[in-house]
């Protein structure tokens, strides 16, 4: 059985490698608190989704937390992602309208 | 009340004065005394409408609401009756949205002649019809005018914008076009669908034929047309996913320009909201869908605003952040969530200004808004930096200001509806707001120098000075006297709101 300390060091460890350099430059502390706050921002918008069922709410919180293991760090994902370049807001468009369909067509 | 109706005469005036301001600014192009004695005046005499105006509506055809019982015309926009009439209503929410609008414009012109060199007049009118738009989408109470309101407020937004005059400003005045194009369309398939379901081009008749008649298996068309509905609010108010696109129009034009450009976006966003609350309201799901929207564009808006490493574009991020509190509140749809959501879009059109205008002063001090490197402003002018703090405590909804009491709304209407989640996201947000400003205001006045090249510094026009004080002062009275402003928006909020079921 793993220890908890062990446990604590190796996500310690894992996180750590993300920092590349200097980890206390201006930039870097933005990245860092970014970084924080999307991670917290997606396990409450997981959550969210508890009024419109709570077993879908659980589900998608854990999916969420394995997500961010997986993915981090996603504040760089984020940043590509935030692109203006039109093809990607427009991808984005069409899925947001597409789902915005869904749900409220799944209301009824 | 007079059985025989007569239009308002505040209301044309509100909209023909910016619109015949714009075509003469226009035609004088570059005579900069003359522009700015034209449209300072304009400006002011606007808020002066507004503010002694009584309230009523100015109808194009058709008549007022009917009062069954003494079959005489009224102006009670909660009576339900049928109004049959391309109209506009001007009440104490259109009174406090546009008056503040026109305190905005005011300290913009003033700005904006004092600093402009070249191609004022075309600029200024661009500023002028915005404000039109922005008016008529506060005051419309029928489908066609609000389409044309959208339509001509999406164009004149690229205007401001392309009036900045860089490359960047035009590229990104091309993109938001582009999808104007998309969301312009998207909202008249909407209003078409709705007339084609009710039969009303009135705002409040269609209402009322949607409550009052069963829709059966037709009313799948409102889901249909919901969806248009949104991607239209999307669109003007620059929520996620078009946010890079609104951000980038935010970030590339004058800060002035900016100023008056998320007036206008918030407003829109607010009046835009209420007709989306009062025609799709009461179906399943669609206060959750506009909810998940808002906290998608708040978290994606301040997260971005983190990782800025100008403060012009930090700034944008927030505006755009800051945008989402503003619909949070509207889509609970509650009392207390409409009263908190209209209040922080006029707080927030507020201290939004008065960061602006410190990013503009930083102009004069060189230009350089890139937090890359420390300039130790704080030592040249430090009554700067004094705004600029002043203006971020209140951003962060730090008391004594304006947006500590609308925050405090927010937080409780969605307490109040269950929703705790939500509560955390907005106190996240005022959090994050205040660090990434923060972060800002360190490296450009509070850190030393790096380099020891001096800091070029011109003069700061005077107007900057008054304005940027008198916002500061209006943050401050409005934080302490909240129901200054609270007493214009509780009445239509209780009219408009729905409980929220969970």
């Amino acid at each position: 059985m793993v220890s908890v300390e062990t446990l604590f060091d190796k996500v310690k460890k894992w996180i750590s490698s993300f920092v590349v350099g200097r980890g206390y430059t201006n930039m870097m502390t933005g990245y860092m608190t970014g970084e924080l706050q999307s991670l917290v921002f997606a396990l409450i918008l997981a959550s969210f989704f508890r009024i419109f069922s709570i077993p879908l709410g659980m589900i998608l919180l854990v999916a969420v937390i394995a997500g961010i293991f997986y993915f981090a760090p996603i504040i760089t994902t984020l940043e590509k992602e935030n692109s203006n370049d039109l093809n990607r807001v427009l991808f984005w468009v069409v899925i947001y309208f597409a789902v915005i369909i869904a749900v409220t067509l799944w209301g009824r | 009340m007079s059985a025989y109706p007569s239009n308002l005469w505040s209301i044309p005036l509100l909209v023909v004065i910016p619109i015949l301001v714009a075509v003469v600014v226009n035609l004088i192009y570059n005579r900069a005394r003359l522009i700015k004695v034209i449209s300072l005046a304009s400006a002011i005499c606007l808020a002066l409408i507004t503010l002694f105006s009584s309230y009523g509506y100015h109808w194009f055809t058709g008549q007022p609401a009917l009062r069954p019982e003494t079959l005489t015309f009224t102006f009670d926009p909660g009576l339900p009756a049928w109004r049959l009439a391309l109209e506009f209503y001007f009440g104490p929410l259109q009174q406090a949205m546009i008056f503040i609008m026109s305190l905005i414009l005011i300290f913009v012109v003033a700005v904006a002649t004092s600093g402009l060199t070249k191609r004022q007049g075309p600029y200024m009118g661009m500023i002028f019809l915005l404000y039109a738009s922005a008016a008529i989408i506060i005051m419309v109470n029928d489908f066609y005018h609000l389409w044309i309101a959208v339509e001509i407020g999406s164009l004149v937004v690229a205007g401001v914008v392309v009036g900045s005059g860089t490359s960047v400003s035009h590229k990104a005045a091309l993109k938001y076009t582009f999808f104007s194009a998309l969301s312009g369309a998207g909202l008249a398939i909407a209003l078409a669908l709705i007339l084609g379901l009710t039969g009303y081009p009135n705002i409040s008749d269609a209402i009322m034929y949607i409550q009052s008649v069963n829709l059966g298996e037709m009313s799948i068309i409102l889901y249909v047309a919901f969806g248009f509905f949104v991607l239209s609010w999307i669109y003007a108010g620059g929520l996620a996913p078009i946010h890079p696109l609104k951000s980038e129009v935010y970030g590339a034009s004058f800060p002035h320009g900016t100023a008056m450009l998320q007036t206008q976006s918030k407003l829109m966003l607010v009046a835009i909201g209420i007709v989306m609350l009062r025609v799709f309201g009461n179906l399943p799901f669609v206060r959750e869908v506009m909810l998940a929207i808002s906290v998608i564009t708040m978290m994606l808006g301040v997260v971005m605003a983190l990782i800025q490493t100008d403060f012009r574009w930090i700034l944008a991020y927030l505006i755009v952040s800051h945008s989402g509190l503003v619909t949070v509140g509207i889509s609970l749809g509650t009392t207390e969530g409409l009263v908190g959501g209209i209040f922080q879009a006029i707080n927030d059109v507020i201290y939004m200004t008065v960061l602006l205008l410190c990013c503009e002063a930083l102009y004069y001090f060189g230009g350089k808004t890139s937090t890359r490197h420390s300039l130790g402003l704080a030592k040249k002018a430090p009554w700067l930096g004094v705004a600029i703090i002043l203006g971020t405590m209140a951003a962060s909804g730090i008391p004594p200001f304006n947006g500590f009491q609308s925050e405090i709304i927010l937080i409780q209407a969605s307490l109040k509806a269950g929703l705790p989640e939500v509560a955390a996201v907005i106190l996240m947000v005022s959090v994050t707001t205040f660090i990434a400003l923060f972060r800002a205001i360190y490296r450009l006045f509070l850190k030393p120098p790096e380099t020891s090249e001096p800091i070029v510094e011109a003069k700061v026009p005077m107007v900057l000075h008054v304005g940027l004080w008198v916002l500061v002062a209006i943050t401050l009275i409005i934080g302490i006297y909240p129901n200054i402003v609270v007493s214009f928006i509780t009445p239509v909020a209780e009219a408009v709101s729905l409980p929220w079921y969970l």
